[in-house]
């Protein structure tokens, strides 16, 4: 009989902590724990929640029949970590005082590799981070912005872009260090990826700003006016930081980031709605065009994925536009919790190495 | 046989020459010193000095006004406009002389300069596909704020006698053509063509690949530190996003055939910013691909950086899948502007009438 994994994820949320448990790919448990606020604002750093946080998760696994002792593996979404190559990372003490320091900013994810330390240490077990947002493979060419002073960084839905990737190449049946692939993620935010035989090479940041707009970002804006606007005087800084990530997008024209909500206005006729959530749909396609260019067009596959591709509209516009590029796989919605789970179980199974930070 | 006269006011020149058909008889310039235009703070102060020069050379190449049968200037970013050949009317000269325009610069004056010589024979003049032509579909309008609309400003005169020149050689109809064009000069427009309109282009002082002059798009959240950064005044900042960005910023200089010689003598930070910039034009060529939902009869890439063989050669690496492209280097604006009368003249077009 083939070896079963039994293995422990933890994905946190600002205000929520994920956990599954997977017995090789097969997720045998779920359960999404919900923290006050009351009880966050206790911390004075988002860092120092892990230690709360990992009691809580104890707690939940007893009362669900879990013994720490009896997972091979804990697994931790990644945080802001500086710039590595994706894959399976070993969760060492240089990353654990990399996400304590917090230089690279403070996001919930922070929290995943330093709980999957802490249960790991207690299980006696490995604990691993996998393909966090951080993931750098850009070739040189594509860091090159116009402005000396600012460069192109790779900062992207890298966990949900692997995964969808992967599954996409077996179905076409070549391995993912062969492929060339344009992996798009619809989310709040939207990143759109170049992988070329298992590197991605070149994708939008949708952190800091190009790329499509999303239901929450505005994308690539034209300069010049958005300089106008920094210098207007009628902004501060939050104020405009806030339009481009969080107020910009669908929310800035439309009100609203809820897809649902806009195509029930757009069948009642609601003609801006439509003309904007279109213009999102064409700027998408425009981004997968761009990707074409840099894989030179052999491209085996294109991926849609992220809770936007959940909308047949959509995903009828963006078919449209780039059906002639390469066939099109549509796997709505994120599968975090299983990418997680799958990069750690390719360590144990020893089909890929794990990578030291 | 039609005389066509062309006006063709620049930053610090104004060339005027004569055609017969389309063919060039005859180029002069005068040329003006900074500290000869550096007492006029407005661009239509210059209509004084300018048209004076243009008389003597009128008077020293012996031409009979009379006998033109037109008269075309360049146009400048006027109001957003429909593509094609303008008939100077009342209406454009008020829009000048009021100041009514998308931006001060000196091709303003173009139509006022036509309109003079032309009244005083009582010829019609025109303008033609001026940097204002806005055939946008609605869709490319919508940026990711409210605020800041995607406006269409272009070298609409030289990709339009790009597009020209293709339908020609192919024999077939603008009409009946997609075709996706990269104008490569000091600036960069890059756009997509459906059946002979121009209905989405990056804005080369607003986004699109970097250029030898201009930054091109910038991750917003870096620019926008920049300017909140308290290092520069919004003067300086506008400069480094066009004039003093893209190749000048990196390398010091905007002529690419400096950048070339560097490349050959070996200097890597040369090659790889000249490299990125191939790399950021292919990509917005595939942008444009996808607006034409892949349907593309063919690419053309003109202006002056299509002379540079290492450039072509990096873009078409990347492109070449696309369609055929077709390369044209340089630009003529004044074999353009006689063009775009010409058409007019020889009924091959209605002259469009400015509102």
């Amino acid at each position: 009989m083939k070896k079963q994994f039994q293995i422990l994820v933890i994905n946190p949320g600002s205000t929520s902590t994920k956990i599954g448990v997977f017995k090789n790919e097969t997720e045998t448990f779920n359960h999404s724990i919900s923290h006050s606020v009351r009880e966050l604002d206790a911390f004075s750093k988002m860092t120092d929640q892990y230690g709360y946080r990992s009691e809580i998760i104890q707690k939940t696994l007893l009362e669900n029949g879990f013994a720490l002792d009896s997972f091979d593996a804990v697994v931790g979404r990644g945080g802001l970590l500086k710039p590595i190559p994706g894959g399976t990372y070993h969760i060492n003490q240089k990353m654990l005082d990399d996400l304590t320091e917090a230089k690279r900013g403070e996001h919930a994810s922070n929290l995943g590799a330093m709980i999957a330390n802490s249960l790991g240490n207690i299980a006696n077990a490995p604990s691993f981070i996998v393909d966090p947002v951080v993931v750098d493979e850009m070739e040189p060419e594509a860091r090159i912005s116009g402005m000396p002073e600012i460069e192109r960084r790779s900062i992207f839905h890298a966990l949900n872009q692997r995964a969808v990737a992967r599954k996409a190449c077996q179905e076409i049946g070549k391995g993912y260090e062969d492929a060339n692939l344009i992996v798009a993620h619809l989310g709040g935010g939207i990143s759109i990826g170049c992988h070329s035989k298992g590197r991605v090479i070149d994708v939008n940041n949708a952190f800091n700003g190009d790329g499509p707009f999303s239901p929450e970002r505005a994308g690539g804006l034209p300069t010049g006016q958005l300089a106008e606007l920094c210098f207007s005087g009628k902004y501060t800084l939050p104020n405009i930081k806030s339009k481009l990530v969080g107020k910009g997008g669908l929310v800035a024209y439309l009100g609203s980031n809820n897809s649902l909500e806009i195509q029930k206005r757009i069948e009642k006729g609601d003609e801006e709605a439509s003309l904007v959530y279109r213009a999102m749909g064409y700027q998408i396609s425009k981004e997968i065009g761009a990707c074409a260019a840099v894989l030179k067009g052999q491209v085996d596959a294109i991926i849609v994925s992220g809770g936007l591709s959940n909308d047949d509209m959509l995903m009828q516009q963006i078919r449209n536009h780039v059906r002639w590029i390469s066939q099109i796989f549509i796997y709505p919605g994120e599968k975090e919790m299983e990418a997680l789970a799958d990069g750690a179980l390719r360590i144990l199974k020893g089909e890929e190495e794990v990578k030291i930070y | 046989m039609h005389q066509i006269l062309v006006i063709n006011p620049g930053s610090t020149s104004t060339k005027i020459a004569l055609f017969q058909n389309d063919k060039e008889l005859w180029q002069e310039s005068c040329s003006y010193s900074s500290e000869q235009l550096s007492g006029f703070s407005k661009s239509i102060d210059q209509f004084e000095l300018r048209w004076k020069d243009i008389q003597k050379i009128i008077e020293v190449k012996k031409l009979n006004v009379k006998h033109l049968s037109s008269i075309v200037g360049r146009g400048g970013p006027f109001k957003p406009l429909k593509s094609g050949t303008y008939l100077i009317n009342k209406h454009i000269l008020e829009d000048v002389k009021k100041g009514r325009v998308q931006a001060d610069h000196i091709s303003n004056i173009g139509v006022l300069l036509a309109h003079q010589i032309a009244s005083e024979a009582n010829l019609p003049a025109y303008f033609v596909d001026p940097v204002s032509v806005d055939e946008f579909d609605d869709i490319a309008r919508i940026s990711g704020l409210p605020e800041l609309e995607r406006k269409s400003l272009l070298h609409a005169l030289n990709i339009k006698a790009t597009a020209y020149y293709i339908s020609q050689k192919l024999g077939k109809k603008l009409a009946n053509l997609n075709l996706v064009i990269a104008h490569l000069g000091g600036g960069i427009s890059i756009c997509a063509m459906r059946k002979g309109q121009i209905i989405d282009v990056n804005n080369a002082n607003e986004g699109g690949p970097f250029s030898p002059e201009r930054s091109g798009y910038l991750p917003v959240s870096s620019l926008v530190k920049l300017c909140y950064s308290g290092k520069y005044e919004y003067p300086e900042l506008k400069r480094k996003l066009v004039g003093k960005g893209g190749l000048t910023a990196h390398l010091g200089t905007n002529d690419s055939r400096e950048v070339e010689k560097r490349i050959e003598s070996g200097d890597q930070q040369a090659r790889a910013i000249y490299e990125a910039m191939a790399y950021q034009i292919a990509k917005e060529i595939g942008a444009m691909a996808t607006v034409l939902k892949g349907q593309i009869d063919r690419i053309a890439i003109t202006g002056g950086l299509a002379r540079s063989q290492i450039l072509m050669d990096w873009i078409q690496d990347r492109i070449a899948f696309l369609a055929q492209v077709e390369i044209i280097p340089g630009e003529n604006e004044m074999d353009a502007l006689a063009a775009g009368a010409l058409r007019v003249l020889t009924g091959e077009e209605k002259a469009l009438s400015y509102q």
